[in-house]
């Protein structure tokens, strides 16, 4: 086992290079040195190959059934049919808010994680990071055992070392004991976090996050005297103002943002209104794609932004005490101010106002203040009061005293800012202790590392933001053994090992009623309680006051943003595959973090796209190649956290740069103290999109331009009333006529899907939600530099009108399942063929790989397996694949296949029945997933079905459907829903 | 004397062989090439012609090994170099078919000298053009599935994809093609059998000459069955290339979706068929002292066909830019302007140079028979047809219909070497023809000399 261990630090052992070469990640500081961004070596697509953890694994065989028992396989459990998947419910605990969910478990193996219908958070739905979970249980660089100083140890060994340590401490009360987590609302963590504090009074617990929601609730807690987490309904909003806030992506909540925010723009016919979004931010974002009106405000002037609406809202009638004092520096656009600031009173109470997590607490303070003026507090937000012993306050994670740390489920070495102490008292403790997933870069310095269970092999339970309760149970044993942190948790306390279900138990005999062991099970089943533990409070803001200085460090010159990144977060999900080539929504890199500036700023730095800058604050820097982004402020760079890991596993090492290191202090993502300097040399990035429009390619560019229209159609909503069939209009072509009898569809099912680019974020959950479902590979940056990603959906974005300030357009393109499908009419060997219920299947056996098909395919989405791309995967990556769907052989085409594998479950179980399939029965991995319900999938020729309804709808068109190629999948055209008292300015 | 005579004499007149030989200096000068010792010319060129081949072979196990990933090939260009290198060489297998058959049927005498080796260039072309679409498949293990193979599965090919046609009809042309070179060989290996000292030699031609003797019977039978295998191949060299180019036409994409294809790839195959026959004419005319063989007529004559041909191709890139204008398609026009203007605009301008603007100096008649000048020339027009299919096969491709999935294409040095070594499987079979097979051919030589005229009196009128 201790070679496996040692495997997150380089080895020298050829096999455990290979994965590392996935991310082909080469210092940049030796790009530099080298001025050279290519390296041959041609075995770096080799991918893991991890003999020695599936040696580990293979005692683990065996059922994994949620309960306390092992049974073997020797005695079949009644519920285990081979080739069944059985559905268990558990949920998620992700900060202040818990995520519902189902996971499809095959043979006691879990592979799939979907949406729980019946849990609020989720409603069904999932979004990329959850997809993604399957993927880090599966993780081979997990840490598989104790280590003591970096030497293999048992728990044992711990037990007893803590137990002495134990008895000094609660002899002590606790004094020099420092115990740092993440935030959590679980009950059973609040629970063991009071008997904590209770064990030794005088110990310290830090909650600590590198991204987190303290400004949010110091925010909160300033404008209404209460630590509370505000949570909003989105549905109900007729008028978004967005304060630098990715409501739609990257703040928490967002799958339930998402829901509502979709459910309030969804357009049936031309008869429905829509809600309008406005944003202030400084950096495009997916929310900022939805847009109906983005201004673009650099980070050190979204105070003044927010400031000025508050302004204009005293200005026309609306009372906010103290607002009048504050004073800008800024001048914005004073007609855009005040028509914003009409329509939001207008819809007084249907309105809502919100700021991202990485804006200071004072603008949080004000903008609740304003949505309490406006009367949106408890319309379209309502808020969860936080117990004050689980209000984080990572700021003190540096004044500490500790003569034992111990860090459970938290990494803040890597995530440390310049000002961070957290070495020196890591190093100064006695005794260091850290619980995590992996030997991180913390646990390298600690004493004891102790490795950590996944979320789906644990008992826990979860609260979520709007107070419901529900557990987490396991779904299959700990592939390693690890502990979960509630149990570590307990451990502390009591000095004894006590079983995680054990602790979720008592939790819950004192929360819920009746008979235990029947709302018990009925809990686990439906993996929610049936009562909210928690109500909404309805908090009254009015308490708003100038607290602290709203003069926000402002710069003439550049200033540096830092946010999380799209899909590493805060570096959480570096290790996974999946998330490190699931191109970033707006810059549609992969496997890098670059720094974003606009075309103005370059031009003026005379920098080109992956030109190296070295970007200083302090003593400290990094080096990033350049990333140009049509929408970003002007001086204004961008970065995104959650890169340049030192030690995590061989995919997320030294991929992109650490960019905590500039950061001053916790919380504080803007710096307006930065130098950059352009260092003459380029690194080469991995985009999966070359061309979005404004290239600055005057050919390319006109040409997409003059195409967009064509591709994805777009109106504004009062354009689409009084123009219903402008789809139809967009492209005039001549009668499309058949040379021969085409063959008839017209035995039911016949399957179609529509795709509503009105709602569809672009947030890429369907993507990974595929990847997950169809054992796609991922391929590595190297790859996808070769524009040889194999994503079955994409999603490609353009950007349109004016060049200073574009409007995004989105589209999840995959196959269109064509009825005259160019690819099967061209491919030798008819691998490719049409089913009699409309889908364009691929054989892969059939499969020579002429490639021929891929090339006539007008979408592109077809795509070929270049080399084995899961040759050497290792055991316990297999884990995670689909029993369902075939993991493709190099040389061979594939595609999506409209999820066939869960049509033909659905086939087999009505023929069984004697039925016809439901509505409803068969959902696409994409659809299921899909947070906004952008995609319907089903039967066309039934006319009741929900695909056949959205097929009614006048938006539908089929894209390139000028070719004749009858696709399958339709498009409703795009709706943008501007003020009309501002249209002119913008459009 | 009537007009037909004199024009007939005045043919005569023009002298088509040099120094006025005698039927037996034609045999020593032809047999002398391949009954000398080997010379230190021929095998330096073969040793280098077959390293490349090894190397060739080398990589084609490294890609069946590794997989096609080696090439560069990406999402939207699903055909690169080894498609490019396909049709380039089946373009130039034309010219050979071209010279043997359809001059045949025309009763060009001129093409006498120089059919031979043009038809043995057509045989090593074919062969490296059909290495390519075998090794570029994904999966080289199972492209038997192209066969229509009865099998248990009841699974035949597909024979509405282009992709088949293909597979037919180059191999219908290999094999005709065979067919042709092989008959026309019989006379003269019988010449090689009968001169033959060594006995292996003697055994050897002595089958391959099928027992041939030279009776009038057997000349009777030859002339007609040349003249059936003309008339088979003449067909084929419209439809080779024909066929090659509706794996482009009959596709969606914009810059494939042309009806010119056909008759625009013909042209361009005869075209670029004739540079690689000057080419080698000129090496092989200069190493074995063939000038009265091989004459300034010759090469003026080919140079006259390639102008032809040349400014078809010319016409033909005008007419796709015209009709792309023309048809209002938008994606249609984009993909012109993009080879012109766009990333690839070098290739399509090297392209257009090569094709379009060397062949017009064919016009001036020192030029058509300059040989420094033809062989420069030759050269060019080769680079620039292998240009002309790369960036048909590659700027379509790269940039169609939706601008997200666009993406340049390079090759990488693995499809670079595979291309250098494919030359060197040509190479090293055509210098091996050259050193063991009669490279013109003797006996349709000795038919236009005055000598074979039935009413030749020994040089006097």
């Amino acid at each position: 086992m201790s070679k496996e261990v040692k495997s997150a630090k380089p080895t020298g052992k050829k096999y455990w290079q290979s994965l590392a070469e996935l991310s082909d990640n080469k210092d940049i500081q030796a790009v530099v040195a080298k001025d050279k961004n290519e390296s041959n070596g041609f075995s770096r697509r080799e991918f893991l190959n991890l003999m020695g953890a599936s040696l580990a694994l293979a005692g683990l065989a065996g059922c994994r059934r949620p309960v306390e028992k092992i049974i073997p396989y020797v005695v079949a459990p009644e519920e285990v049919i081979p080739g069944i998947p059985n559905y268990y419910a558990t949920s998620f605990q992700n900060g202040f808010d818990a995520l519902g969910l189902i996971i499809e478990n095959h043979e006691g193996r879990p592979t799939k994680i979907e949406g729980n219908k019946k849990h609020p958070s989720t409603l069904g739905k999932t979004d990329a990071f959850t997809q993604a979970e399957i993927l880090n249980l599966y993780d081979p660089d997990r840490s598989t055992a104790v280590l003591k100083n970096g030497s293999p140890a048992t728990l044992q060994d711990f037990y007893s070392t803590w137990n002495e340590l134990y008895n000094s401490y609660v002899s002590n009360e606790g004094d020099g004991l420092v115990v740092v987590s993440e935030a959590s609302t679980a009950p059973t963590f609040a629970r063991l976090k009071n008997e904590f504090h209770r064990t030794f009074p005088k110990a310290k617990w830090v909650i600590y996050n590198p991204v987190n929601e303290e400004n949010i609730l110091n925010g909160v807690k300033q404008a209404t005297g209460k630590y509370a987490i505000p949570y909003y309904n989105f549905e109900k909003a007729q008028v978004i103002l967005s304060i630098d806030s990715d409501f739609l992506f990257h703040e928490s909540g967002s799958i339930r943002n998402s829901m509502g925010f979709a459910n309030g723009r969804r357009v049936k016919s031309q008869n429905d209104t829509m809600n309008r979004l406005y944003i202030a931010e400084s950096s495009m974002s997916v929310t900022g794609g939805m847009a109906d009106h983005r201004i673009i405000v650099k980070n050190d002037q979204i105070a003044d932004f927010t400031i000025a609406v508050g302004k204009e809202l005293v200005k026309q009638g609306v009372k906010i005490d103290g607002v009048d004092q504050l004073h800008i520096n800024t001048l914005f656009d004073d007609k855009f101010i005040k028509e914003l600031v009409a329509d939001l009173i207008a819809n007084r109470g249907a309105s809502l106002v919100t700021v991202g997590r990485n804006q200071p607490d004072n603008i949080h303070a004000l903008a609740q203040t304003i949505n309490d003026t406006l009367g949106n507090i408890g319309n379209t937000i309502s808020y969860t009061e936080l117990a004050e012993n689980l209000v984080p306050n990572s700021e003190e994670l540096d004044e500490v005293n500790a003569s034992t740390i111990i860090m459970i489920g938290t990494n803040p070495v890597y995530s440390a800012t310049s000002s961070s102490k957290i070495r020196n008292i890591i190093e100064s403790a006695e005794h260091s202790i850290q619980l995590s997933s992996h030997v991180d870069e913390t646990a390298q310095l600690v004493e004891w590392h102790i490795n950590q269970s996944h979320f789906l092999e644990e008992w826990n339970d979860t609260q979520s933001v709007d107070g419901h309760i529900g557990i987490t149970q396991p779904q299959i044993l700990p592939l390693f053994n690890g502990i979960s942190n509630i149990e570590m948790i307990g451990l502390i306390n009591t000095g004894e090992f006590t079983k995680g279900y054990d602790l979720v138990q008592s939790t819950w005999k004192n929360i819920i009623g009746g008979d235990f062991q029947t709302n018990w099970n009925m809990t686990l089943h439906d993996g929610i309680y049936s009562e909210q533990i928690q109500t909404p409070h309805k908090l009254t803001a009015n308490r708003f006051r100038i607290n602290g200085s709203f003069d926000a460090e402002q710069n003439n010159g550049l200033i540096l943003e830092l946010k999380p990144s799209a899909y590493t977060f805060d570096g959480k999900y570096s290790n996974n595959g999946w998330m490190q080539e699931l191109p970033n929504p707006v810059t549609k890199l992969t496997w890098d973090n670059a720094a974003l500036m606009s075309h103005r700023t370059a031009k003026r730095l005379n920098i080109k796209n992956e030109d190296v800058i070295k970007i200083a604050s302090g003593n400290e820097y990094v080096l990033l190649p350049v990333w140009i982004m049509p929408g970003q402020a002007d001086d204004t760079i961008t970065v995104e956290l959650g890169y340049g890991r030192s030690s995590i596993g061989r995919i997320g090492n030294n991929v992109g740069q650490n960019a905590y290191k500039l950061m001053n202090s916790v919380n504080n993502f803007l710096l307006t103290d930065i130098k950059v300097t352009k260092l003459g040399t380029t690194y080469s990035l991995a985009c999966t999109q070359d061309n979005h429009g404004m290239n600055d390619n005057k050919l390319a560019d006109n040409a997409i331009q003059d195409r967009l229209q064509n591709i994805i159609r777009e109106a504004s909503l009062d354009e689409y009333q009084n123009h219903p069939d402008f789809v139809e209009h967009a492209v005039h072509h001549p009668p499309l006529k058949s040379m021969w009898d085409e063959f008839e569809y017209d035995e039911s099912p016949q399957w179609g899907m529509t795709i509503d680019l009105n709602v569809c974020t672009g947030c890429n959950a369907c993507s990974t939600a595929c990847q997950s479902e169809n054992n796609i590979p991922i391929v590595g940056k190297r790859e996808v530099r070769m524009g040889r990603e194999m994503h079955w959906i994409r999603l490609d974005r353009y950007f349109t009108g004016d060049p200073d300030n574009p409007e995004v357009a989105l589209q999840p393109v995959a196959c269109q399942h064509c009825e005259m499908a160019p690819c099967e009419q061209v491919c030798p060997v008819a691998a490719t063929t049409h089913s009699e219920d409309g889908m364009n299947s691929m054989t892969y056996n059939r499969c020579v790989g002429t490639r021929y098909c891929a090339n006539n395919c007008p979408y592109k989405v077809r795509r070929f397996n270049y080399f084995n791309f899961t040759k050497d995967m290792p055991e316990i990556v297999q884990m995670a694949r689909n029993p369902d769907v075939t993991v493709r052989f190099r040389g061979v085409i594939e595609k999506c296949s409209y999820c066939v594998q869960r049509v033909n479950v659905a086939k087999i179980n009505a023929k069984n029945e004697q039925r016809e399939i439901h509505d409803g029965e068969v959902l696409s991995a994409c659809q299921q997933v899909c947070p906004t319900d952008a995609i319907t999938f089903g039967n066309i020729l039934d006319p009741d079905s929900k695909v056949s309804k959205e097929r009614e709808n006048n938006r539908n068109y089929a894209l390139l459907g000028e070719l004749n190629t009858k696709p399958r999948t339709l498009y409703q055209a795009k709706l943008r829903n501007p003020n009309p008292n501002l249209v002119e300015e913008h459009s | 004397m009537s007009e037909a005579i004199k024009i007939e004499n005045n043919l005569l007149d023009e002298k088509l062989i040099l120094g006025d030989p005698t039927f037996h200096s034609i045999t020593e000068k032809v047999s002398s090439i391949s009954e000398q010792k080997t010379t230190k010319e021929w095998l330096l060129a073969f040793g280098i012609a077959g390293s490349l081949l090894m190397l060739l072979l080398a990589l084609i196990a490294y890609l069946v090994w590794e997989g096609v990933g080696i090439w560069g090939l990406n999402n939207p260009v699903s055909w690169g170099w080894a498609i490019v290198n396909f049709v380039f060489w089946v373009g130039i297998g034309h010219a050979g078919t071209l010279i043997s058959a359809i001059l045949l049927l025309f009763r060009q005498k001129w093409r006498t000298s120089i059919n031979r080796f043009a038809e043995a260039m057509t045989l090593f072309a074919v062969i490296c053009a059909l290495l390519f679409p075998g090794i570029h498949v994904g999966r080289l293990w199972v492209i038997y599935w192209f066969f229509p193979i009865p099998n248990q599965m009841g699974m035949w090919p597909n024979f509405r994809s282009p992709l088949l046609w293909d597979f037919f009809a180059v191999g219908t042309y290999f094999t005709v093609s065979l067919l042709f070179w092989y008959t026309g060989l019989i006379p003269d290996l019988a010449t090689y059998r009968d001169r033959a000292v060594k006995k292996i030699k003697q055994k050897i031609f002595g089958i391959l000459s099928l027992g041939w003797r030279g009776g009038n019977r057997q000349w009777q039978h030859y002339e007609i069955a040349a003249l059936v295998l003309a008339g088979l191949s003449t067909p084929l060299v419209l439809s080779v290339h024909s066929i090659v180019s509706s794996d482009f036409a009959t596709s969606i994409i914009p810059g494939w979706h042309t009806t010119i294809f056909p008759p625009y790839f013909v042209s361009g195959a005869i075209f670029s068929g004739f540079a690689m026959v000057l080419t080698l004419a000129i090496i092989a005319r200069r190493f074995y002292n063939l000038e009265n063989i091989i004459t300034l007529n010759h090469f003026d004559k080919m140079a006259k066909i390639m102008l032809l041909t040349g400014s078809i191709v010319g016409y033909a890139y005008a007419m796709e830019f015209f009709i792309a204008w023309y048809s209002g398609n938008i994606y249609e026009y984009f993909t012109f302007t993009n080879r012109a203007l766009g990333p690839y605009a070098w290739a399509y301008w090297t392209m257009l140079t090569c094709n379009v603007l060397v062949p017009q100096f064919f016009w001036f008649k020192q030029l058509r028979r300059n040989v420094k000048f033809l062989f420069a020339a030759s050269i060019l027009i080769n680079i620039g047809m292998w240009f002309e299919r790369f960036v048909i096969t590659v700027t379509s491709l790269s940039r169609d219909f939706l601008p997200a999935a666009w993406d340049y294409y390079s090759p990488t040095i693995i499809d670079i070497l595979i291309f250098v070594g494919s030359f060197g499987l040509f190479f090293t079979g055509f210098l091996l023809f050259i050193r063991f097979l009669p490279i013109v051919s003797m006996s349709e030589v000795k038919s236009v000399l005055p000598q074979a005229d039935p009413h030749y009196q020994g040089g006097k009128k």
